[in-house]
């Protein structure tokens, strides 16, 4: 059995086929992760300014980049292993540099209110154990996380749970898309305008006060004694609607107190996003945007987005990520003027500007290690195939050693 | 009539029906064989030889229970593994309770990130107490299994 | 002979509005090659409700230019297989909607990215290449 690294849900039932060290076939992994463990096409090469060379070299060039930018950030780690994250830490606290990942700009500020224990949660065992109604907001699940309602929330059979889903639980999917996972929540299906969550909870807070709500009265009436009468209920929180309110979490932790049999997730896509910021925070009390400046800072200054739209950096360290591709035009624009250097086991668009890249084998398929899934519990990862290239780990180590 | 777009569209008769169309209504009702189209077997038409039989292999069995299974567009989320009565029942301590399937008897699998029916002769829907079961039609995202 | 009109007028430009999610085929695509073609054609397209399109004069396969302060795209019209009432149309998360998505983020770090507004408009040009949003970094460098 292996595990995939497709996404945060760490499916640890994976089966591989593998002949001359190569993958022939998978069997249980959605279509997600078989594409993922099978690999890119395009593996990266060692290059100095766009020009082949050496991974040692090109490990050297790093750190001679780093160690003379002013200020240096390090970013990505949403695809490390948790070994690879702590070091990638190390290197921050030892170049005085400001680190941050991808969780930044997704679900990094619901993850760090879980972690200061702002609200109830549980683990997927639970979820499938015990849970009668979920709540799947802002989440296309079955797109992000294929296998989060086949594996443990709607479709099997748990503990108490023991007629599935056609009489023992409720999916209910709030989003603006009639996304796949809507489809699925058939009849529990309720639109939202973009931007309307905040609007949606302060009505279902006031049908759970008792009062009539102001917006769609019938609909939130009907959702709020669904969810009064759960015995046990999860909302899993996805980005639609952490971007949507972002500015005032507070409001879900306040719908979830009104509901007292109910727990909140985060849903994460990248397989270890939250074991990046549960370790972050075990070293700063922070889950993201650090500056190690003899001591800690925590600052939305120092976050991706807002370094790159101060133009505040002026040496990036990208592992495991593609901020070319994944962040907007206008604010990656500044990556072209300043020393970037990627490290990734794929040819990336980053990568194709970068100063410096260097190419490492694919966690969780050419190497193993731990990671954390998406509700905490810790994964260990599997070694499936052998491989020439050194781990992110590896290089890191090797990199601090050259500074 | 996605079979016969796949086919050469030659009419050469080697398949022993009188035009490719008639070869495709075969193909579907499982009369024929695609290797039996031999000009398909070479060349050029190695890719559409790969789509025709992904299009057909899955819902062998589909004469009796009338299944069809497409694979291009599964995303093998494995909700048809876990919901389908017969899985259940056969391996309840695998894909019943959302694992992976632990034995032979179950109806799906997700093989390559895709679902891939056997056994099919269990289905509900076939057999003297046969029931019209819905239970991998409405949980599937993208529509991937059908009933004809 | 009579005079081709529709040579000499622009084709009608709408306000639209964009949110941006994820789907797993071109997550795959990206997974295996993201500079291949299959990921471009996941990518570079914008899927729309039925109302919309009928209202806006498209069908499906028609591409369009999506134009906004922060860049402008050619992609391909997709009409959502779902009973959407319209008024916001869909792209995944990808280089191309990235180009739409304004870096603008209130100081707190993150982007717009499922509230985009922009301009949409009919054209016969083809839809933008990876290659070409790649040249746009190069050319800044
Ligand atoms: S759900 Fe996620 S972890 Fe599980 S097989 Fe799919 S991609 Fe891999
Ligand atoms: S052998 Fe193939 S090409 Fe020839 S008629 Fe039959 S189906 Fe058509
Ligand atoms: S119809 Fe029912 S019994 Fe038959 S394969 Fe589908 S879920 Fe299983
Ligand atoms: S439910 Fe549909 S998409 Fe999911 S594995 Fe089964 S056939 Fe594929």
């Amino acid at each position: 059995m292996a595990t995939c690294p497709g996404c945060a849900l760490l499916c640890d039932d994976i089966e591989v086929i593998v002949e001359n060290n190569r993958i022939k076939e998978t069997k249980n992994a959605c279509r997600r992760g078989a594409a993922r463990i099978k690999g890119c096409i395009n593996r990266l090469e060692p290059k100095i300014a766009q020009k082949p060379s050496d991974i040692e070299s090109a490990v050297r060039k790093a750190a001679e980049i780093l160690g003379n930018a002013k200020s240096p950030m390090l970013f990505g780690w949403s695809n490390s292993t948790c070994e690879a994250q702590v070091k990638g830490i190390q290197l921050a606290k030892k170049l005085g540099a400001i680190i941050d990942d991808t969780s930044s700009f997704c679900q990094g500020l619901l993850i760090e209110k879980l972690l200061q224990k702002k609200f109830r949660t549980c683990t997927l065992e639970e979820v499938r154990n015990k849970a009668d109604v979920l709540v799947y907001w802002g989440s296309d699940a079955q797109d992000s996380e294929p296998r989060h309602l086949s594996r443990f929330s709607y479709f099997p059979r748990g503990e108490s749970r023991q007629r599935g889903y056609e009489e023992d639980r409720i999916a209910i999917a709030i989003d603006v898309r009639e996304s796949n996972t809507a489809k699925i929540c058939k009849g529990h299906f309720y639109r939202i305008q973009p931007k309307g969550d905040r609007e949606f909870i302060l009505a279902l807070i006031d049908a759970l006060s008792g009062k009539v709500p102001a917006y769609e009265p019938k609909k939130i009436l009907e959702l709020a004694s669904i969810l009064k009468k759960a015995e046990y209920g999860v909302i899993f929180a996805g980005i639609g609607l952490t971007y949507s309110i972002k500015d005032d979490f507070d409001i879900l932790v306040a719908l979830a107190d009104k509901i007292p049999n109910f727990h909140i997730m985060p849903m994460v896509g990248h397989y270890n996003m939250r074991g990046f910021n549960e370790n972050l925070f075990k070293e700063t009390g922070f889950v993201n945007r650090v500056k190690f400046d003899g001591k800690v800072v925590h600052d939305n200054r120092y976050s991706i987005v807002e370094a790159l739209r101060e133009k505040s950096i002026d040496a990036l360290l990208v592992a495991g990520s593609d901020p070319l591709s994944s962040l907007p035009r206008s604010l990656v624009r500044h990556l072209a003027s300043i020393r970037v250097i990627c490290i990734d086991p794929c040819v990336t668009m980053t990568s194709k500007i970068a100063t410096v890249t260097i190419p490492c084998a694919v966690s969780g398929v050419e190497s193993g290690g731990t990671a954390v899934r998406m509700d905490g519990k810790i994964i260990e990862l599997s070694k499936i195939i052998e491989s020439d290239y050194p781990t992110d780990e590896e290089l890191l180590s090797r990199l601090m050693g050259a500074l | 009539m996605e079979i016969y777009q796949l086919l050469p569209k030659t009419n050469c008769k080697i398949c022993g029906e009188s035009t490719c169309m008639a070869f495709a209504v075969a193909l579907l009702g499982r009369k024929k064989n695609i290797s039996e189209c031999t000009p398909i077997l070479e060349g050029d038409f190695k890719k559409q030889k790969e789509k025709l039989e992904a299009l057909l292999l899955p819902s062998a069995g589909a004469e009796e229970t009338g299944m069809i299974v497409h694979p291009e567009i599964c995303t093998g989320c494995g909700n048809c593994v876990v919901a389908c009565p017969v899985d259940v029942a056969n391996d309840p301590k695998g894909a019943a309770i959302g694992c992976a399937p632990t034995n032979d008897k179950v109806i799906f699998r997700v093989v390559d990130g895709k679902v891939v029916a056997s056994n099919i002769k269990e289905c509900r829907r076939f057999g003297k107490n046969r029931v019209l079961c819905y239970a991998c039609i409405d949980p599937c995202p993208t529509g991937a299994i059908e009933f004809v | 002979m009579g005079i081709d009109v529709g040579k000499f007028l622009k084709n009608p430009e709408y306000e639209i509005k964009i949110t941006t999610y994820r789907d797993i085929f071109q997550v795959e695509a990206q997974e295996c090659d993201r500079f291949g073609k299959d990921y471009e054609k996941l990518s570079a397209c914008i899927v729309m409700s039925k109302n919309d399109m009928a209202k806006m004069g498209l069908k499906p396969g028609d591409r369009v230019k999506v134009t906004n302060n922060n860049g402008s795209i050619v992609v391909e019209v997709r009409e959502s297989k779902r009973d959407e009432p319209g008024g916001v149309a869909f792209m995944v998360n990808s280089p191309w909607s990235n180009v739409l998505v304004s870096e603008e983020s209130g100081g707190r770090g993150i982007p717009e990215f499922k509230n985009i507004t922009a301009k949409i408009s009919l054209v016969k040009e083809e839809t933008t290449t990876l290659e070409s949003l790649m040249e746009y970094f190069r050319k800044l460098q």
